[in-house]
């Protein structure tokens, strides 16, 4: 158990950026969401999934919507509180936790307003342990935990319960009613329990998104380079080294896809890397070759003070250091192949572990 | 036959050139910039006129870049009592006006923030019907302590009626001199962002107005009679009514004419730009003679705003820049002598080591009332472990090594480019550059911000969102097209010369079918 405070959130959502993994939404508009929140209702306690009770009624919270609209149309917060009540409403019983569905990007840290404001703890866990694009990408997937019921909510109070066959019909109709509701909306989903919790979800992230913030953050009061003490804290590959020399973007159903490419500099000079993304980067492949797959984690950093970049800021001429993140161990079972991996986002490339694919000859 | 006068006032060196109607430089001067601004701006342009003996009726257009509006932002002085309205609710309420701003500057602004029903959705359906009892009951609490108001709707950016709306009432009860700052008229998508900019526009008013007028008086006291134009960030320029409403328009404007400036000087079209001051050398790309802007949200005075500015990288290399030695270890700054060069460094008779010193002992810059050359190498030399020819090797290695990683940054590839330096202190860059196939020192090389703000045409910008399901994509980009092509006209572009600048169709992530248009137009003076 452990306070988190307004100076925490600083990291956390740095941290967050980096496990969007180039995608995830803008984590800026949660935090200041979060920090708003705690400064009314007081800090948030974080807790450890094996401090939950095995009967503990634990409840995800996100936000569902396009990043432009986040941005434009900032959130109320009661859409989120609307939700939740409802949520507990029709469960009939006392929430005892919240949690993040998706560690990366902005649902990292928006999840921290309602544990603050509802006065209960948020776990430290999520179901991705980084960011995907769909509602029905997670570990509680693979657990055969439905998302279902889900509720949804708008600023304008408008809201809707949602009894789904499976997953992906969660993402299809919320996604749908998402655009009627002007393109952004609160979701709760995954009821679980406390034992379901321990059993299917990615632990630690919070903390982890917080050190990984704080290794960026606090490296110039240590007198490290960013990016080394970056390095040290993930157990990262350092994938390549160089400057963006092109990105091409197109938009395809309802994601933005494209390919960014990389000149090599410094040890990597007269190499190329390619990454690609539909808003979070995919596959990343040097001179050719894979060098990470989905869904291991890709990290576009800025080489100067290893800010992470996100797929629609990415500028031309800046100089970027990849690196790779191994995935949860769920997301490398077979199922979790299928569900994270590079056929679902029709590649033809086959999942190769990213320790594989950079093992010294 | 006409002529212009371009003048940039620098926290230094107030600068002015005259030019012809072909761009060509008939005179230049450096004036120092004295406190009032205006006796500098006076001395610069009357030195000139007597320069190059033209008649004071051929001088059609006055162009003046300068600092004033940036400055009193990071000062935090002479800036307006605001008010500011957002228009969205019940959306946005969990993030209030100014949430983000530095303590201090919120301190000073923050009595009178209000959030009122209102909106719209990114398809322009409404989000909310504004509340007249409601606005006017916050109109009212802001009668006779706010100088200024900014009004910023969710999605103004769709359809600015209910902005319009308000700023009606505004006037209605807060009087026709209230200055009014809508944000559909200055900033892009993103709220936070252009509510930011907004506020920041209103609290410069006054700075404004007292910069607008310094710049007719001295004019008039000069008794010219010609057209005055303030350079904006983008490299084009607004009339000082323009000026008047959209101050912070205005804001860095330095780099984008100094950019613009050595690029038309070098009829460098596509290339690289270093100027080079007394404390760092700032170097941005050229296309097609404008600057690249840079995708990064841009912070001023402290503040997030989304205001689109040139792509600048910078390293701690200029005139005053202090050198040290670690006996054969050579570190160049960050830090610099700065305006002090003439006190400070050894040629000048004082005792810190700086860049100069190197290049004046080396025959490469000739200043008056410096050391004689034996004299000066002497003095270098009793202060290192190394010999004088060893330390100015080591000295422009450093110098090499620095500006190629410069340059690197900011190539798009790795083809070779041109670089065009300018500034006072230009005379330190390497006469080769690795990756660069020319490097050109323009004549006038030391008033390119002058030149720059000189040269500036205007522009015209518009944007919106549409829904690519029910309307055709093409069509719109030619509505929006005409729109910006009649707006440009209005404010006095050559029909002729009107050229895009920008013409992007961006699809939206997670909004199927919507795509956000942008259009950028300039031309040159109708003359």
């Amino acid at each position: 158990m452990k306070k988190i405070t307004i100076e925490d959130l600083e990291y956390i959502s740095l941290g967050s950026t980096i496990l969007g993994t180039g995608g995830g939404g803008n984590p800026y508009i949660g935090k200041l969401l979060a920090k708003q929140a705690i400064q009314a209702y007081g800090d948030v306690t974080l807790i450890k999934a094996h401090e939950l009770d095995n009967d503990a009624l634990v409840v995800p919270v996100a936000a569902f919507g396009a990043p432009m609209i986040l941005v434009e149309k900032l959130f109320s917060a009661e859409e989120f509180y609307n939700a939740f009540d409802m949520m507990e409403n029709y469960l009939g019983r006392k929430i005892d936790a919240v949690m993040p569905v998706e560690a990366g990007g902005l649902n990292g840290i928006i999840p921290f307003a309602v544990a603050a404001k509802k006065r209960i703890p948020i776990v430290d866990a999520d179901g991705m342990g980084r960011a995907f694009p769909r509602l029905e990408m997670t570990t509680f997937t693979l657990h055969g935990i439905p998302a279902s019921p889900i509720t949804q909510a708008d600023e304008k109070g408008n809201r809707n319960l949602y009894h789904t066959i499976d997953n992906t019909w969660g993402e299809t109709l919320v996604g749908a009613t998402t655009i009627q509701m002007g393109g952004s909306c609160a979701v709760t989903c995954y009821s679980m329990s406390g034992a379901e919790v321990k059993k299917s979800a990615v632990h630690d992230t919070i903390s982890y998104a917080k050190i990984l913030g704080e290794s960026v953050l606090n490296a110039k009061k240590n007198q490290l380079n960013p990016i080394s003490a970056l390095m040290q804290q993930t157990q990262a590959f350092k994938l390549f080294s160089g400057k963006i020399s092109n990105i091409s973007m197109k938009t395809e159903g309802r994601w933005n896809t494209g390919i960014c490419e990389i000149d090599g500099l410094e040890e990597d000079n007269g190499s190329k890397m390619e990454i690609d993304f539909q808003n979070e980067f995919l596959i990343a492949k040097k001179n050719g070759e894979p060098a990470a797959i989905t869904p291991d984690l890709i990290v576009l950093l800025d080489a100067e003070n290893a800010h992470p970049i996100t797929a629609e800021t990415i500028q031309y001429g800046t100089r970027v250091i990849v690196i790779g993140i191994k995935a949860d161990k769920q997301w490398r079972t077979a199922a979790g192949i299928v569900l994270g991996g590079p056929e679902k986002f029709g590649y033809t490339e086959k999942f190769i572990p990213i320790e594989l694919l950079n093992a010294k000859q | 036959m006409f002529y212009k006068i371009g003048v940039d006032v620098g926290g230094t060196n107030t600068d002015a050139v005259l030019v012809s109607n072909a761009d060509e430089i008939i005179a230049k001067t450096k004036q120092t910039t004295t406190s009032d601004i205006s006796s500098g701006i006076e001395n610069a342009i009357s030195e000139v006129l007597s320069q190059s003996k033209i008649p004071k009726e051929l001088i059609k257009y006055i162009m003046l870049g300068t600092t004033h509006c940036t400055n009193a932002l990071v000062e935090r002085k002479e800036l307006n009592k605001v008010g500011a309205i957002r228009i969205g609710l019940p959306a946005g309420s969990a993030i209030p006006i100014m949430t983000d701003f530095p303590e201090d500057l919120k301190k000073m602004l923050e009595k009178h923030c209000y959030m009122v029903n209102g909106g719209y959705e990114y398809d322009g359906r409404l989000l909310n019907p504004l509340n007249e009892m409601q606005i006017k009951a916050c109109l009212l609490k802001m009668k006779g302590e706010v100088e200024s108001l900014a009004i910023t709707g969710i999605f103004s950016k769709i359809n600015a009626d209910q902005e319009i709306q308000v700023k009606d009432w505004a006037k209605e009860i807060l009087g026709d001199d209230i200055k009014v700052s809508c944000s559909f008229q200055i900033g892009g998508l993103g709220l936070l962002d252009r509510e930011n900019a907004c506020i920041l526009n209103a609290a410069l008013h006054g700075v404004a107005l007292k910069m607008v007028h310094a710049f007719r008086a001295t004019v008039s006291r000069l008794q010219l009679n010609a057209q005055l134009f303030i350079g904006q960030n983008d490299g084009t320029l607004m009339s000082l009514e323009q000026v008047q409403q959209f101050p912070i328009h205005t804001i860095s404007s330095g780099p984008t004419n100094s950019i613009r400036g050595a690029g038309l000087m070098s009829k460098v079209k596509n290339g690289i730009v270093i100027d080079v001051g007394g404390t760092t050398s700032d170097a941005g790309a050229l296309i097609n003679f404008f600057p690249r802007e840079s995708t990064q949200a841009t912070e001023i005075g402290g503040v997030l705003t989304n205001f689109r500015m040139p792509d600048v990288v910078s390293v701690g290399i200029g005139g005053g820049t202090i050198v040290r030695f670690d006996h054969d270890v050579c570190t160049l700054g960050p830090d610099s002598v700065g305006f002090r060069l003439k006190e400070k460094s050894i040629a000048f008779g004082g005792d810190t080591l700086t860049l100069s010193d190197f290049f004046i002992a080396d025959n490469q810059l000739q200043l008056n009332d410096v050391l004689q050359k034996r004299e000066l190498v002497a003095k270098i030399s009793s202060t290192l472990l190394i010999s004088y020819e060893q330390a100015l090797e080591l000295v422009k290695t450093e110098i090499q090594q620095k500006i190629e990683k410069l340059v690197d940054a900011l190539k798009n590839n790795a083809d070779e480019v041109s670089v065009v330096g300018c500034g006072g202190g230009a005379f330190l860059l390497p006469k080769k550059i690795a990756g660069v196939s020319e490097v050109l020192f323009p004549r006038d090389m030391e008033v390119a911000n002058a030149f720059g703000v000189c040269i500036a045409k205007i522009s015209s910008e518009e944007e919106i969102v549409i829904n690519t399901m029910c309307a055709d994509e093409k069509e719109e980009m030619q509505k929006l097209l005409d729109k910006a092509k009649s707006n440009l006209l209005s404010k006095g572009a050559k029909q002729e010369t009107i050229a895009v600048l920008i013409k992007e169709a961006v699809p939206l992530a997670y909004l199927p079918g919507a795509m956000l248009l942008r259009i950028k137009l300039f031309g040159d003076l109708n003359n």
